[in-house]
């Protein structure tokens, strides 16, 4: 029993390899659209690369430090009306429009980290969930400010020019990958820096015990608002990131609270407080929530040959099966959440422990 | 010179005084014993010293500075560290890690809290179970983990409350010896603890609390002859 849990202590602690293997997937990625160009499997690459951005955020706040916050759509909303509020009303490109958002999201974490962190535990997620509905309601009422339930549509994107040269008009899903991997491995960056600081400890040591982490001379309050700024800060740029690919925000698709728990479900699947968990997170959901929406479930029953697409009963499953894509994926979540309550990574890091105690 | 002094310290809950009129004072480099039956204050007390609680009335004073009111981290950043009865390990961090987490109080650089750390574990005999994640260790071992984190801190002042509680009479042994071996390093300590035959062992001064009172104060031989402490104890007719 001792060794395995002197094992699972040494297995996270190892980081040489994985940063190799890390700069190695991401040159990999680079030369991706050399090869692919379906613009599918390219937008099915953003949205990976999105979602571990989204992901990554959360986990500085909920991960390492405990802090659940289930309204980060404020944050991820915040910086997509930002970006977009300056790009169609102020004529500002989203490469700076993005710093707009940047600071805006600072602000709103700071309003909502004084509000939110006199709050522990559920309390905490109540009012993080409270906090962000208002901000949403804000939106859609202010139509003056930000074209209320209309939204903003993207009309007026510039090409993106270096010293005359156009680098890019962004007219494929290309420069989209390209910012997308970016963002990923910078957000990893991020996480992996604040592991290996002192804040790192100070967060791990607020989620294991407020109390007894207080008592070792450990601020609650700046240090939860430490992590509340780099994640509502790296969320922000995930919403800029988002709003100019998709080039429409309203309050729905940015605030709302489905994009809250979609945040913090890329975590609990992947792996909560680890820095990889996110990515195994985004690389389970999001394949799987598009395969859900094409239908794919259906047209491999259909393969199987028990049931054929023009029967009574196939004509049901085509019909239907797709419009239940959110009841599938509900479904599935469960599963995992029930059968690997450490999320993909800690399964993966479980069953390995088990492996080399094995041998010794 | 005292190095702590507790003056006329209450703590109100309601309407229930859970200290009243408190005061004494502590010496550099000494052991007090804090003593009582259940629910005499004692960590109610401890709870006001470092910041848990306001005191109702009253006054803290540590080093010559008033401390009413300053929160737990700060009170820990000017030297003052305690311990819990209900033992706090960060459970999903290594043993090293935890003790870490106490040197970065003093330190921004991780290497500097590594070695910091390390050498509290020494002292507490536990540098061989430095990669072992803290939630996974026994009583006896968590308690010495807490006495390493807080030294960690660089304390010029410890309170420890119940650090033997539930350890058997070996156990006990080892962290009476600790405690020698931490006023030998200069450090004043106050110990809250129910081993009678421990706190004679290790007190320099004993304070007695009885429903929120102070019932005695003395050395130890004053307070085991004193009627009042007896009848407290053992109930009066």
């Amino acid at each position: 029993m001792s060794t395995l849990k002197k094992l699972s202590a040494d297995i996270s602690g190892s980081s040489a390899v994985t940063v190799v293997a890390g700069l190695a997937v991401c040159a990999g990625l680079c030369i991706v659209p050399f090869f692919v160009q379906n613009p599918y499997l390219l937008h099915i690459m953003i949205l990976i690369f999105l979602s571990t951005i989204m992901g990554e955020s959360w986990n500085i706040l909920g991960g390492y430090t405990g802090q659940y916050s289930v309204g980060h759509a404020a944050y991820f909303g915040t910086g997509a009306y930002a970006t977009m509020m300056m790009l169609q009303f102020r004529q500002v490109a989203p490469w700076y429009g993005v710093w707009v958002g940047l600071a805006a999201a600072l602000v709103v974490a700071l309003v909502i980290g004084s509000i939110c962190f006199r709050l522990r535990g559920p309390y905490f997620v109540l009012a993080s969930i409270a906090v962000a509905e208002i901000l949403r309601l804000c939106t859609l009422n202010l139509p003056s400010l930000t074209n209320g339930a209309e939204g903003i549509l993207a009309t007026g994107l510039p090409p993106f020019t270096i010293g005359g040269t156009v680098i890019t008009d962004f007219s494929t899903k290309i420069p989209f990958y390209y910012i997308g991997l970016a963002l990923a491995p910078l957000t990893i960056l991020v996480t992996w820096l604040v592991q290996h600081s002192k804040l790192g400890y100070f967060f791990q040591a607020i989620r294991e015990d407020q109390d007894a982490a207080h008592s070792l001379g450990i601020s609650l309050t700046l240090y939860k608002n430490i992590a509340l700024v780099i994640s509502a800060m790296l969320t922000s740029l995930a919403g800029s990131f988002y709003a100019i690919y998709v080039g429409f925000v309203d309050p729905p698709t940015v605030m709302a609270l489905d994009i809250s728990v979609q945040i913090v479900l890329i975590c609990i699947i992947g792996g909560i407080g680890t820095i990889f968990g996110p990515v195994i997170g985004s690389l389970v959901l999001v394949p799987l929530s598009e395969a859900l929406r094409s239908n794919l479930i259906a047209s491999l029953i259909f393969k199987t040959g028990l049931v054929s697409p023009d029967s009574k009963f196939g004509g049901f499953l085509n019909d239907n099966l797709a419009h239940a894509h959110a009841l599938i994926y509900g479904i599935l979540v469960v599963i995992v959440i029930l059968f690997m309550p450490e999320g993909v990574l800690g399964f993966l890091k479980k069953l390995a422990v088990k492996r080399k105690g094995g041998e010794a | 010179m005292a190095i702590l002094e507790i003056k006329h310290v209450s703590k109100f809950f309601g309407g229930l005084a859970a200290n009243a009129d408190v005061s004494f004072e502590l010496e550099q480099g000494m052991i007090m014993g804090l003593i009582g039956p259940n629910g005499a204050g004692k960590t109610t007390l401890f709870n006001c010293i470092t910041g848990y609680y306001p005191p109702s009335k009253g006054e803290v004073i540590f080093n010559g500075r008033r401390m009413n009111g300053l929160q737990p981290d700060k009170v820990c950043k000017l030297g003052m560290a305690r311990t819990w009865q209900k033992v706090r390990p960060l459970a999903k961090l290594s043993v090293l890690d935890n003790v870490m987490v106490g040197a970065l109080c003093r330190t921004n650089s991780l290497k500097t809290a590594s070695d910091l750390a390390m050498e509290q574990l020494k002292v507490v005999r536990m540098e061989d179970k430095a990669r072992f994640l803290a939630g996974g260790l026994p009583i006896g071992e968590r308690k010495k983990l807490e006495v390493a984190r807080v030294l960690a801190t660089q304390p010029q002042m410890l309170l420890l409350d119940e650090v033997m509680g539930g350890l058997n009479p070996a156990e006990s042994d080892e962290i009476i010896q600790l405690i020698l071996d931490i006023k030998g390093r200069g450090i004043t300590q106050m110990v809250i603890e129910h081993d009678m035959k421990a706190i004679m062992r290790i007190s320099d001064r004993i304070v007695v609390l009885n429903s929120g009172e102070k019932l005695a104060e003395g050395n130890p031989q004053e307070i085991v002859s004193n009627p009042e402490v007896i009848a407290a104890y053992l109930g009066q007719d």
